[in-house]
């Protein structure tokens, strides 16, 4: 491969991140803080997970039991985090009275869904790093690398193409969690967890013989949804606001 | 909402009774690290160069064309009439000459060729008759006579003397597995993005500076002469305070020396290792005697290097002989009687009994004395069913072998070459890297050294049989010395070795090397080679009387006359003997070490030999490595590219529309 394909892999991967930032969380300083620091968040808990994994190695790679096990602790983790960082970021209050002492305009609720944004694309961005980014060194070199049991794409191609359905994922997640709590709604908070769980089970598909060419397709119907019951949720938010508005008139 | 949710579950799960059975067959390739990963990618495969040397006129052997790594699709080589853009070639064995006698035909075909990689074989029995990469007549500018047309090796194709603008590897016997399927591989998925490639590391110091000759190159430096050092032995020690008149002098010589067509596998099992065997197997026999010291006649024994590359060793301990020079000091070689050559002997094995033939010079005095001694050695060995039979009077003369330095130097000089052929070479791998330990029989050597060992003596002591048959081989010394010397388990680090040196490689290799450093007769021992190393203490411990001081340290308390450390590295102790054994550079005569370079002398007229000295050398180089792996085209990589830029841009389209419909939506910011 070489650095043209190196590039490309990284772009894919990250990408659409590297959009949404310059379009978005860098006009803002408050969200770029949000960004770092959700990343470094979301960093410090897959260390820590690999940590506590660490004392169960070495098992067959491959075998389904202990990946499922895995798979089933992490993201009962990530998602036992996720209420924590809420509650760290309900600077909403913090913020509004800050608002109140400098008499300038309370957050929106745009604004708070920048924030969810932000903190999102915090734990989509470690996801890539962590994932798929620390792996793609070897992908700027000459040689490539194909897994027998997936033989149409190269590996790095695939742990490209995965980590921008989990960046996705994961980036609307946290509008949708943040919306959840704040509303008390159970069905948006119930969602997350599910859609991460079902999303990090549909990788184990990958463990089949030619298994990439359903798992991945099926991995990015989880993004589609996902983004689809967000952008439902926000356009809800934004008539209930704009009939609040127009009531008020 | 739920009822998608429910439907994906429902899918998840048929999907998972279908597909329980997860395969764990196939590689099992777990990484723990991204260097895994990348070793996994990258194969580094073992093989055995083939390096570039040079001459007065020229350059011979293979490297990369330029400065850059050469990468090329792996093909075999009955498909590489269909070859398209260029490739590397796999290659057995059988097809080899037949490759490289048609690139220097056909130039089209020639073209295509990015470099050669040549499997090992398989099965000893695999019909495979003979392979020597050494001409037909090796070394024949040096033969005291005129038929250099004579064909002492009928099977040799002379490969090993072109030079070649690719890089050729010899494969080990996994790496020739792994190419295979690799090979195969490529053959049955052809992929249109993908196809495995060999990266070729040759690249030489000589190509890159652009000096093509062993002139230039010396003098840009990048490339060192050939050479190493030889030993020479006396048997009893020579007593330089003695007042006795000087003995005549019986000198028994062989070499340690092998070329081939790739560098680091030259074993020379049969020529001339199975030589080598026999003089240090005779030498221990020998020196078992009682009363070695009123032999008439003094023994002296010498192993010399450098000979397959223009005979340097014996032209140089000749040359110092001269001088009257350090490494000589107390040796008159002017006393010399006769010479007696140990040359291939390890195939002298035919219907169970062991044959050799006497080549000699001419029917002078002291010939037919060495006859005489050689048939009663013979025959006070009836039991072994030995014969020894003069070589056939339709030679010209003396095969390649170092005599035939001798006789130009001094034309007067007898002597015989001791081998197991009559008009051509047995030995068919003659120089190549298939002369190795299974082209050799112990029997035969052990019958050699009783031979030789037995000769000597009567010589030595005009033909006074008293002791002659308490002088046998120790069979199994010529088993450990074949397995120390002829084979990687145990090789150099078998307990023999061992014993007196610490070995820099286990492996052995007979290739002369390149000379390190000045050369002197006291050499630094790190630029002396394994197996002259070996020889020199072996020699001096069995040629030695033991010295008074022999609980002292060694060598600081062992500097008395006469006095020598040996196995100095193996115990850090050593032992202190007094034997009169020393190291004789072994280089071109028409080079001198001046102030840290190498100068080519002039033609000088006296040493007529100078005149068709070609002057070995070697390139110099940084790394030699072969890998094997998988690229995509460049097209595929443009495409990947392309792809993740897309992405970028649409998801910023996409967030900008987002953005702006929002903004409307609320009439806002």
């Amino acid at each position: 491969m070489t650095v043209a394909a190196g590039i490309g892999y990284t772009l894919l991967a990250l990408g659409p991140s590297l959009s949404l930032f310059i379009a978005v969380i860098a006009k803002k300083p408050f969200l770029i803080l949000t960004l770092l620091s959700s990343t470094l968040v979301w960093l410090i808990s897959l260390i820590v997970l690999s940590g506590l994994w660490r004392a169960f190695l070495p098992f067959k790679t491959g075998s389904l039991w202990p990946c499922t096990l895995i798979i089933l602790t992490s993201v009962a983790f990530q998602e036992a985090l996720r209420p924590l960082f809420w509650k760290i970021y309900k600077l909403e209050d913090i913020l509004d009275a800050f608002a109140d002492r400098v008499s300038k305009p309370r957050l929106f609720i745009t604004d708070k869904m920048q924030i969810a944004l932000a903190g999102g694309m915090g734990h989509g961005v470690a996801h890539a790093v962590f994932f798929c980014l620390s792996l793609l060194t070897p992908a700027f070199g000459p040689g490539t690398y194909y897994v027998e049991k997936c033989s149409q794409m190269s590996f790095f191609l695939v742990s490209a193409v995965i980590a921008l359905a989990f960046v996705t994922i994961h980036t609307l997640s946290m509008v949708i969690a943040f919306n959840g709590y704040a509303e008390g709604n159970k069905v948006d908070q119930y969602f997350v967890p599910a859609v991460h769980l079902i999303a990090a089970m549909l990788t184990l598909v990958n463990l089949a013989q030619g298994g990439c060419i359903i798992g991945i397709p099926l991995l990015y119907i989880m993004a589609l949804l996902t983004m689809g019951h967000c952008g439902k949720m926000v356009w809800r938010r934004l008539t209930e606001i704009r009939s609040r508005q127009g009531s008020s008139f | 909402m739920a009822d998608l949710i429910s439907l994906l579950l429902f899918v998840l799960c048929c999907f998972a009774c279908f597909r329980l059975s997860f395969s764990d067959s196939g590689q099992a390739n777990s990484f723990e690290s991204v260097p895994d990963l990348e070793n996994s990618m990258y194969i580094h495969i073992d093989g055995y160069p083939c390096v570039r040397l040079l001459n007065l006129s020229g350059e011979i052997g293979c490297s990369n064309p330029g400065r850059e790594k050469v990468v090329a699709p792996i093909v075999r080589y009955k498909s590489a009439d269909e070859l398209l853009e260029s490739a590397a070639i796999l290659v057995s064995i059988y097809e080899f000459e037949i490759l490289l006698s048609r690139l220097s035909k056909d130039s089209d075909f020639a073209g295509k060729v990015a470099g050669v990689l040549v499997e090992s074989r398989t099965e000893v029995s695999d019909g495979l008759k003979g392979f020597s990469p050494d001409g037909k007549f090796p070394q024949a500018e040096f033969a005291p006579y005129n038929s250099k047309n004579f064909e002492w090796n009928p099977t040799g194709s002379g490969i090993m003397w072109m030079a070649y603008n690719f890089p050729v590897f010899l494969l080990s016997e996994t790496s020739t597995s792994i190419l295979q399927e690799v090979v195969m591989k490529n053959e049955k998925t052809k992929k249109f993005n993908t196809e495995n490639v060999a990266e070729f590391d040759v690249v030489m110091q000589t190509t890159k500076s652009g000096t093509h000759d062993s002139d230039s190159c010396l003098k840009e430096e990048t490339c060192l002469p050939l050479g190493g050092y030889s030993v020479w032995s006396a048997l009893p020690p020579i007593n330089i305070l003695s007042s006795q008149k000087s003995k005549p002098v019986i000198l028994a010589i062989t070499s340690m020396d092998s070329a081939s067509f790739f560098r680091d596998k030259s074993l020379g099992a049969d020529s001339p290792i199975s030589g080598l065997i026999t003089l240090l197997a005779a030498v221990d026999a020998l020196s078992h005697l009682d009363g070695l010291d009123e032999l008439n006649k003094q023994l002296v024994f010498v192993v010399l290097t450098g000979e397959s590359w223009g005979y340097l060793g014996s032209r140089r301990f000749l040359l110092e002989a001269d001088e009257h020079s350090d490494s000589v000091r107390d040796l008159n070689l002017a006393m010399t009687e006769t010479v007696m050559e140990i040359g291939s002997v390890g195939k002298g094995l035919s219907n169970g009994i062991k044959t050799f033939y006497s080549h000699t010079t001419g029917a002078t005095w002291a010939m037919n004395e060495t006859w005489h001694a050689l048939q009663r050695a013979q025959d006070s060995l009836k039991t072994e069913s030995i014969k020894i039979s003069m070589a056939s009077k339709s030679n010209p003369g003396v095969p390649p072998s170092s005599l035939m330095t001798f006789l130009r130097k001094k034309s007067h000089i007898s002597g015989v070459v001791l081998e197991d052929f009559d008009t051509s070479f047995t030995n068919k791998f003659y120089h190549s890297h298939l002369d190795d330990l299974s082209n050799v029989n112990s029997s035969a050597i052990v019958a050699a050294a009783s031979l030789v060992a037995r000769t000597l003596y009567l010589l030595a002591s005009d033909q006074n049989a008293s002791a002659i048959n308490a002088i046998n081989v120790n069979a199994s010394l010529v088993k450990e010395l074949l397995g120390c010397l002829l084979n990687c388990d145990p090789g150099l680090s078998c307990k023999l070795v061992k014993h007196y040196i610490s070995p820099s490689e286990t492996c052995p290799s007979h290739y002369v090397g390149v000379v390190l450093g000045e050369p002197s007769a006291l050499p630094y021992p790190a630029y002396v080679s394994d197996v002259s190393r070996f020889v020199w203490n072996f020699l001096a411990d069995k040629t030695s009387i033991s010295s008074r001081n022999t609980s002292s340290a060694c060598p600081k308390d062992c500097k008395g006359v006469g006095e020598l450390c040996i196995r100095e590295e193996a115990d850090g102790k050593g032992v202190c003997i007094i034997s009169t054994t020393r190291y004789v550079p072994a280089y071109s005569t028409r080079l001198k070490y001046e102030s840290g370079s190498w100068t080519v002398l002039p033609y000088n007229s006296s040493d007529d030999m100078s005149a068709v000295d070609p002057v070995w050398t070697e390139s110099n180089w940084d790394t030699i490595s072969l890998r094997v792996y998988k690229v995509q085209n460049a097209a595929y990589d443009g495409l990947i590219l392309l792809l993740g830029i897309v992405v970028t841009v649409l998801t910023y389209l996409l967030i900008l529309i987002t953005s702006t419909f929002i903004r409307k939506a609320l009439k806002r910011d």
